[in-house]
């Protein structure tokens, strides 16, 4: 397998933790992972985009073209979807995301991942509801393995685990 | 070896570092290479158990020299920096190779010149290899292209600093050093001299164990001085036997070779391997150390096309020329300001070539 994905939003919406974890899982699935984080020298609310490549060699960290592109804001949008593959995925989140880009791909997933979070009661897990919807384009990667990473990434915050595990599996059993 | 673990270049790197008996870090935090400062500082309060020591100096000029005097008592001792901070090294460095001192410096290049941009770059690569300070003296540069190179280099780069009694670099990237991966972590380092055993000051006092050694750099007329640059040279001589490393892919049948180095040539890599999909015979050639360069890795290649790819406006590109038969066949792609191409643009470079 080689997957080449790209994830962005702006800084403080998670992104960076989405990645983290996801790249957890895939580890100890047996792949080798590279995450690349690319961060401006502002933090909060300035943009935040990551490259992640799943393979079994030693690939370039940096993606000519994503399968799987996450897209938290409008902005994020504008400046990156000219990265997706033609024959890729685009996962949109319908909450923060109006527009209908001009893009050649397979297809566009619109997700609330915001309004989902919120019915959960806490929007700060948009980036575990958005996990749990990216996984289903993973199925090379098992359910249960991520979860564990879900708990492990926040082992340092116990009473979070039980509300992102739930934001984890409302994303993976939406249907767009 | 380990576990594998998930991890930051910056971060493996400094753990390897601590594994293989560094146990002073002097640094100045500068980006992109703050995280390895970090890393020390927090391991120096949660293992006590280790003595790490880290120290945050005033600037990188005295950094540099914390660690010259450090490493002349039997220590191994490191910094990690970036462009700036290692300019300001210089004078410490050209010092450190002539006083036979074996320093280990992590690179974390940045686009320059001056302060430039915080981005990858491999703009640092003459001032690594050529010295870098004054005078006629080298550096052995290593230059990893993942993390899992990354720490098993930085854990051999205290041997090889301490064999050839010289300062050793290690040339990261914005790329490596902000890159997570996964890594299996070296263990720990237990054949380690103890510091009375090893070739320094403290040792060379004891008569029994060698002859006097000092620590001193200044000559005593043109004699004196010509001898002693010639016993450095030899030095250097002795590192370029014996130091010269580089991995080749897909040389037999290739009509175009990549050169590149760093991080940055695993985007060559998948790069080759795209053109290779597209009938392109494409091979590469990696250089691991800098200096010594492998010339050698490009003997038996005349009338192939080589593809120079670096994140500078040429630097690489003049070694490669040194060691192919006809510079005409040597063709550069370079990248400044942060920018890293992707694979896909690399190929349409390769696409470019016209095959003799």
């Amino acid at each position: 397998m080689k997957l080449e994905m790209l994830f962005s939003g702006i800084g403080g919406q998670g992104i960076m933790r989405l990645g983290e974890i996801l790249c957890d899982a895939a580890i100890k699935s047996g792949y080798l992972v590279t995450f690349s984080p690319f961060y401006g020298q502002e933090k909060r609310g300035g943009r935040t985009m990551c490259n992640i490549v799943i393979s079994e060699e030693v690939e370039s960290p940096i993606i000519s073209e994503a399968q799987v592109m996450l897209i938290m804001d409008e902005r994020s949008l504008a400046d990156y979807s000219y990265q997706l593959s033609p024959e890729g995925t685009l996962i949109l989140n319908s909450s923060m995301i109006e527009s209908t880009p001009d893009v050649k791909c397979k297809r566009i997933d619109r997700v609330p991942f915001y309004g989902m979070a919120q019915e959960l009661g806490n929007t700060k897990t948009a980036n575990m509801v958005a996990l749990g919807y990216v996984m289903k384009y993973l199925p090379e990667i098992d359910k249960d393995v991520v979860i564990e990473c879900v708990k492990a990434g926040f082992a340092g915050k116990p009473k979070l685990i039980p509300l992102n595990v739930k934001a984890f599996e409302a994303g993976y059993n939406y249907e767009a | 070896m380990g576990e594998k673990v998930f991890m930051q270049g910056n971060e493996a790197m400094a753990e390897a570092a601590i594994r293989a008996g560094c146990k002073l870090f002097f640094g100045y935090p500068i980006t992109p290479s703050s995280e390895v400062p970090e890393y020390y500082s927090k391991a120096m309060r949660e293992r006590p158990e280790e003595n790490i020591m880290f120290i945050q100096g005033e600037t990188e000029t005295s950094v540099f020299n914390m660690i010259a005097g450090a490493v002349s008592m039997g220590h191994r001792a490191m910094t990690a920096t970036a462009g700036p901070g290692f300019s300001l090294g210089q004078e410490a460095m050209s010092f450190m190779s002539a006083a036979d001192l074996p320093a280990v410096i992590v690179e974390v290049m940045r686009p320059g010149p001056a302060d430039g941009e915080i981005l990858p770059s491999q703009g640092d690569y003459f001032q690594a290899t050529r010295g870098g300070g004054h005078g006629d003296y080298n550096n052995l540069v290593l230059a990893p292209y993942s993390i899992q190179e990354l720490v098993e280099i930085t854990q051999e780069s205290f041997e090889l600093a301490e064999k050839y009694h010289n300062p050793v670099v290690i040339l990261s990237d914005a790329m490596l050093a902000k890159l997570h991966e996964s890594v299996e972590l070296p263990g720990y380092v237990t054949n380690e001299p103890a510091p009375e055993d090893k070739y320094n000051a403290l040792g060379g006092f004891d008569p029994a164990k060698r002859d006097k050694h000092v620590v001193a750099t200044c000559g005593r007329g043109a004699v004196h001085w010509h001898a002693f640059n010639e016993r450095l040279q030899a030095k250097f001589k002795k590192i370029a036997e014996n130091e010269v490393r580089y991995e080749t892919y897909n040389l037999e049948d290739a009509d175009i070779v990549l050169v590149a180095f760093g991080c940055y040539s695993r985007v060559c890599i998948s790069a080759m391997k795209m053109a290779r999909e597209a009938g392109i015979k494409v091979g590469m050639i990696r250089p691991i150390s800098l200096w010594p360069f492998p010339e050698k890795a490009f003997e038996g290649l005349d009338g192939k096309q080589f593809l120079v790819c670096e994140l500078n406006a040429g630097q690489m590109v003049q070694d490669v020329k040194l060691s192919v038969k006809n510079k005409d066949d040597v063709h550069f792609y370079g990248m400044l300001g942060g920018i890293v191409p992707t694979p896909k643009e690399i190929f349409e470079q390769i696409k470019k070539i016209e095959v003799k």
